[in-house]
């Protein structure tokens, strides 16, 4: 059940985009087409669980143990950097449709505080290893939620007469405004 | 290879010199950061336990409680720190209690993450201080829209039920903790 | 080569020119989180500015020691070690702004402006150019950030820097300090200063015309380069 409560909020309550503002780069970067925000969103969701298993294990196995604490931000960003390229390598030698399809997003994940912040809200809610993962999971399926329904929004904005002073990121953002009101339907789950 | 070394070089160098440095403002900081973390724990206690003047944690128990003294150092209730899950997320808290468990002396809300300006109110009176000598057996209770009659009933935050009643909840529940650890004896 | 710019434009540059936020749209994820006070939105300016400046300082003294094929790396360690500095006297002296702040202290690592600043600019300049420009930059991040979170302030809790400004009778408006807030006020703030650029861009382009038709030349012109970035 606590599980389950996890995954819900991170996916729906809290959503990391329209309720923690994390990754709000590629939720205005890539949210032009459905197609690319869904792949986007899955290779963010792909590194995001890994991110949560890897520093799960390097915080609770190296960083606490020894009194490094204070590394934690060095070393969660490098871990996470190290691991989208390795994440990018796998990915080109064992499935080259699959590269093509994530392959260009990849290199973005790096600068998506989504991932960052993954980790340390981890680190700082004392997740268990499971709930580490769930989380992760969970945060990765709110992202790419939140990124293709703006995706489906925008698309239909391309027919609408937008002024242009507000076409592209106002725009953008003032949908993103609403989006985040009708999430704020889902705070009573939990 | 001489790129390769160069690039390792250069990196580790970096590496060193910032674990270094952070190391040292590490341990600049630490003491600042327990003291801090402490003088808000005394703060809180002081607030739901206006009387005591000493504080003890109770090490035995499986989630942070305080024992409060007054000034002869007779002990004069307990402090419990408890969470659970509000609107949108955890709720901690803090609850003052008499020795006997049987009432609430005051409560302060720790953290919270309800919505602005409708859930956040079960921070600030008047409906913290609803919970001044509550009683809690039988447990708390809470009306919606009228006056509470009963010694042990709070009123409801209108637009704010459920952030009220997750309150209501922690804290009893909290309250069963602390009286099954007091009833198995371990002092 | 570009032609050298003065040093004092280097640092106004950054004011409105190329505002990270309202002109290059960088670093949205902490603008957004915590401005929902004119203060918290100071602190996190003020927070942003120092580990910028330190590292663009940083970052152009040893450039010519960097290997390009590591230079991401290094930056984002560097810009980590300023950023865990800032974290710990956060923790240490202003224990409440800290907690107010929280995660997003840690998450200045990547705020796309700066590992920007560093490899758009820091990396390839001298160090007093790069100090300035991260001080230009690092103040208009902190004017946006101060405009965003007292406007936000003053609508949502009817206070500015804790002080009252709106009489009584004005209900604050809740969704002003919610999430949904933060993306409306933010995509109109952007919305109003594209248009107040557009406008001025054209009276200038007018103006000229003007001038180079009284001289009987036909004026071609280009699209403002600042524009691209």
């Amino acid at each position: 059940m606590e599980l389950f409560l996890i995954f819900i909020s991170a996916a729906l309550v809290n959503n990391f985009v329209l309720a923690y503002f994390l990754g709000i780069c590629p939720f205005i970067g890539v949210s032009n087409k459905i197609s690319s925000a869904f792949s986007m969103g899955l290779a963010t969701t792909f590194v995001m669980t890994i991110t949560a298993i890897v520093s799960w294990l390097l915080f609770n196995l190296i960083l606490v143990p020894y009194n490094l604490e204070f590394l934690q931000i060095p070393s969660f960003i490098l871990v996470i950097a190290s691991l989208v390229q390795f994440v990018e390598m796998f990915i080109k030698k064992v499935s080259q449709p699959l590269y093509r399809a994530l392959g260009i997003f990849l290199p973005l994940i790096t600068t998506n505080c989504a991932i960052l912040g993954l980790a340390l809200f981890a680190s700082m809610r004392e997740y268990t290893f499971i709930e580490s993962i769930i989380f992760g999971v969970g945060a990765g399926v709110g992202f790419i939620l939140a990124l293709v329904l703006m995706a489906g929004i925008r698309e239909e904005l391309e027919l609408a007469d937008v002024p242009k002073a507000f076409q592209g990121a106002p725009i953008t953002l003032i949908v993103a405004g609403i989006l985040a009101l009708a999430f704020m339907g889902f705070a009573g789950m939990i | 290879m001489k790129k390769v070394i160069r690039m390792i070089l250069t990196l580790s160098i970096i590496g060193i010199f910032s674990g270094g440095v952070l190391s040292k403002i590490n341990d600049w900081a630490v003491p600042y950061i327990e003291a801090n973390k402490k003088a808000a724990t005394e703060k809180a206690i002081s607030l739901v336990q206006p009387e005591g003047k000493n504080y003890e944690r109770i090490k035995e128990a499986p989630f942070e409680a305080y024992k409060v003294f007054d000034e002869q150092n007779n002990l004069i209730g307990y402090s419990l720190v408890y969470e659970g899950n509000g609107f949108q997320g955890k709720i901690r808290l803090m609850a003052g209690v008499s020795v006997d468990l049987n009432k609430i002396t005051a409560l302060e809300i720790l953290e919270q993450v309800e919505t602005p300006g409708l859930g956040t109110k079960v921070t600030k009176e008047p409906f913290t201080s609803q919970f001044n000598n509550l009683i809690t057996t039988p447990q708390i209770d809470w009306v919606k829209g009228v006056k509470p009659d009963k010694p042990n009933e709070i009123q409801a935050i209108t637009g704010a039920t459920i952030s009220s009643k997750a309150v209501v909840a922690i804290i009893n529940s909290g309250i069963d903790q602390l009286r099954n650890f007091h009833d198995s004896g371990v002092k | 080569m570009k032609k050298q710019v003065t040093l004092s434009k280097e640092f106004l540059k950054g004011l409105w020119d190329i505002n990270p936020i309202f002109k290059q749209v960088l670093g949205m994820c902490p603008t957004l989180a915590v401005t929902v006070s004119a203060i918290n939105g100071i602190a996190m300016g003020l927070a942003t500015t120092f580990v910028l400046v330190c590292a663009s300082l940083l970052i152009s003294t040893i450039r010519k020691l960097i290997p390009t094929q590591v230079r991401i790396a290094s930056f984002i360690v560097i810009i980590a070690t300023f950023v865990t500095i800032v974290d710990l006297v956060m923790k240490a002296k202003f224990p409440e702004l800290s907690k107010a702040l929280g995660p997003f202290i840690p998450l200045i690592v990547v705020n796309c402006l700066i590992l920007g600043r560093q490899e758009a600019f820091a990396s390839k300049s001298k160090p007093l150019r790069a100090l300035l420009d991260a001080l230009g930059n690092g103040a208009g991040f902190l004017l946006a950030l101060f405009v965003l979170g007292g406007i936000r302030e003053i609508i949502g809790s009817r206070t500015l820097l804790g002080f009252q400004v709106m009489p009584n009778g004005f209900e604050p408006w809740l969704i002003m300090i919610l999430p949904a807030g933060a993306f409306l006020t933010l995509g109109l703030l952007l919305g109003f200063a594209n248009l107040y650029t557009g406008r001025r861009d054209r009276f200038e382009k007018e103006a000229l015309q003007a001038q180079y038709r009284s001289v009987g030349k036909e004026a071609v012109f280009q699209n403002d380069p600042s524009e691209k970035s």
